[in-house]
């Protein structure tokens, strides 16, 4: 087989996306100790039976595999005491989602989180599910635990819709971070308190998309029915993962390698610059749980 | 915040009727500014703020049984806006309807005067189609003005152009979404420059041709000095070379015009398709 070809373009392209890239960057220190420690677990769990149609989660199997991954990402017996490692009876807690009319975070995942918070001991009345409220909503500003949930998808401006973007709601003004493709998106993470606060990132990918198209970055052609979910406390390790199998389902569709017209830079600059996680796929323990057909990674 | 339109109050309303075929405006208009935007759109409101829009006006129209119809009506400020935003997604074929429009999988999108115009079926159906291009002369025919496009793009040779390609546009991420130069803005693009790329197949091949006009000559100057130096140092102030593909990259500057031809397929066809640009610009 030939090698391919390596021209100007591509090596500019890369450089912008390797890891050298982030060496000149400022602020080294590690933003989150806890998960710049060590080697962050990400658990990918698919299961066949995750929708009942098109776009639409079956509950009960929804729960099964959040419960299923909670359990193995902390290494605990059940689902609840799980949780307990995450949040306390005490917290005040924020279930960060995403309610973009075509692809949201769903109702069925919301619930499915709400419950073992529930089950956790946190009063209702501490519970919160917002997007564009979480600024003016009273829970989201004194939340002590925040659930970071959203699916997956590419995105018109910064590559790829994941974990790390999803809390840009929190901010006042979104263009603010949308600078050169949204590359230094990380920052709103540290600016804002979110990274000690945000307990657990779930990338939700029973429906990604993978191409972007129209006024609305929008088409059901480009999703497909994945019928997964992925988690770990690193968001960085998780976009990574997510875009990982993103990209993948391009190449098989489109028969080539069509790099995405905007790359998913603010992932790799994340980890290199800002220190929010690991971008790096080696220094990612990758946990697979469930159904293996097409699972592109 | 966005706000609410009440019917008849926002003059861009006045522009989209309130039924079509069975299909109805029920809910209220939602209009939305450039911080607004991305209340509504979750992934391309940079894009319409990269072309300066200044207001959008979302109509959405239902009908039992049907796929819903969303109506956006961009009131892009100028008709160069207008233009370039319509030129950033030129999938589909023409359908004729304002200065120019593309449809494709329940998509209608067209330009007139200084606005944009996205009309889409959530669904696409053979009805749903039919009504997207009834609305759309509808719209189109509301809309009295026409506008001019760019000047820049009438230096473009149509010989070969593929499609109607020409891309107009501002920024380098632009730039970048549809031919990949480099990550830094090598070329000190900005909003107030006006850039514009041409997509050409030659029998299999293909090039493409980027023309920049800057506000002044010394930022002109600078930016060819400085693409020289990142994108092709071994050219030197030939301003030409054979890249890693076997094809020409060629560049060159009068005044303030800047042209780059790209992956041109031969040294005298990129010199001769600079020159044939340049022989127009005074």
């Amino acid at each position: 087989m030939a090698e391919k070809l390596v021209t100007r373009r591509d090596f500019l392209r890369m450089a912008a996306l390797s890891p050298i890239a982030g060496v000149f960057a400022t602020g080294m220190k590690p933003m989150n100790g806890q998960i710049s420690s060590g080697q962050p677990r990400v658990v990918l769990i698919r299961d066949q039976k995750a929708l009942v149609s098109f776009k639409k989660p079956d509950p009960e199997v929804v729960q099964y595999m959040l419960d299923e991954a909670v359990i193995k990402l902390l290494d605990e017996k059940n689902p609840v005491d799980a949780w307990k490692r995450l949040v306390k009876a005490s917290d005040i807690v924020g279930i960060k989602t995403n309610v973009m009319h075509y692809l949201p975070t769903t109702p069925e995942v919301e619930q499915a989180i709400k419950k073992r918070v529930l089950d956790v001991g946190v009063s209702e009345q501490n519970i919160s599910i917002d997007d564009r409220g979480v600024r003016r909503n009273p829970v989201f500003q004194k939340a002590t635990a925040i659930i970071n949930a959203r699916p997956a998808r590419t995105h018109h401006w910064s590559g790829m819709g994941g974990c790390i973007k999803n809390h840009i709601m929190f901010v006042p003004r979104a263009s603010a971070y949308h600078a050169d493709s949204c590359a230094d998106l990380a920052v709103l993470w540290k600016e804002f308190n979110l990274i000690e606060r945000t307990k657990l990132n779930i990338l939700v990918m029973l429906n990604p998309q993978f191409h972007t198209v129209g006024p609305h970055s929008y088409n059901d052609k480009y999703v497909w029915e994945y019928k997964g979910i992925i988690i770990s406390q690193d968001p960085v390790a998780v976009d990574t993962v997510g875009l990982m199998i993103i990209e993948a389902k391009r190449r098989e569709y489109f028969g080539k390698d069509l790099p995405m017209q905007t790359p998913a830079k603010h992932i790799r600059i994340a980890d290199t610059k800002h220190n929010l996680g690991v971008s790096d796929p080696k220094k990612i323990k990758l946990i697979k749980l469930g159904w293996k057909e097409d699972i592109l990674i | 915040m966005s706000n609410h339109v009440g019917r008849g109050k926002g003059d861009l309303g006045a522009f989209l009727p309130k039924e079509i075929n069975g299909w109805e405006a029920k809910e209220q208009d939602v209009l939305y500014d450039p911080e607004t935007i991305f209340d509504y759109i979750d992934g391309a409101g940079e894009i319409y703020r990269a072309y300066n829009f200044q207001r959008l006006l979302a109509r959405h129209y239902t009908k039992e049984a049907n796929p819903r119809i969303i109506a956006d009506l961009f009131d892009m400020g100028s008709s160069k806006n207008a233009y370039g935003v319509f030129t950033h997604d030129l999938e589909g074929e023409d359908v004729g309807i304002g200065q120019d429009s593309t449809y494709k999988g329940g998509l209608l999108s067209f330009w007139k005067g200084r606005f944009f115009v996205s009309l889409y079926a959530e669904e696409e159906t053979e009805e749903a189609k039919k009504v997207l291009l009834l609305l759309g002369k509808k719209v189109a025919s509301a809309i009295k003005q026409e506008g001019d496009p760019p000047s820049l793009v009438a230096f473009f040779p149509l010989e070969n152009l593929k499609d109607k390609r020409i891309h107009f546009f501002y920024n380098h991420l632009i730039l970048n979404y549809h031919y990949f130069v480099a990550d830094e803005n090598i070329l000190l693009l900005g909003q107030e420059t006006e850039a514009a790329l041409a997509n050409y197949a030659q029998g299999k091949e293909m090039f493409y041709v980027l023309l920049v006009r800057y506000p002044g000559e010394e930022r002109a100057r600078n930016a060819y000095e400085g693409f020289i130096e990142t994108y092709m140092p071994e050219a030197g102030s030939s301003g030409i070379l054979q890249t890693e593909n076997g094809k020409w990259t060629a560049v060159r500057l009068k005044k303030d015009l800047l042209v780059i031809v790209f992956d041109g397929l031969s040294e005298s066809h990129a010199k001769n398709t600079i020159e044939r640009i340049l022989e127009q610009h005074e």
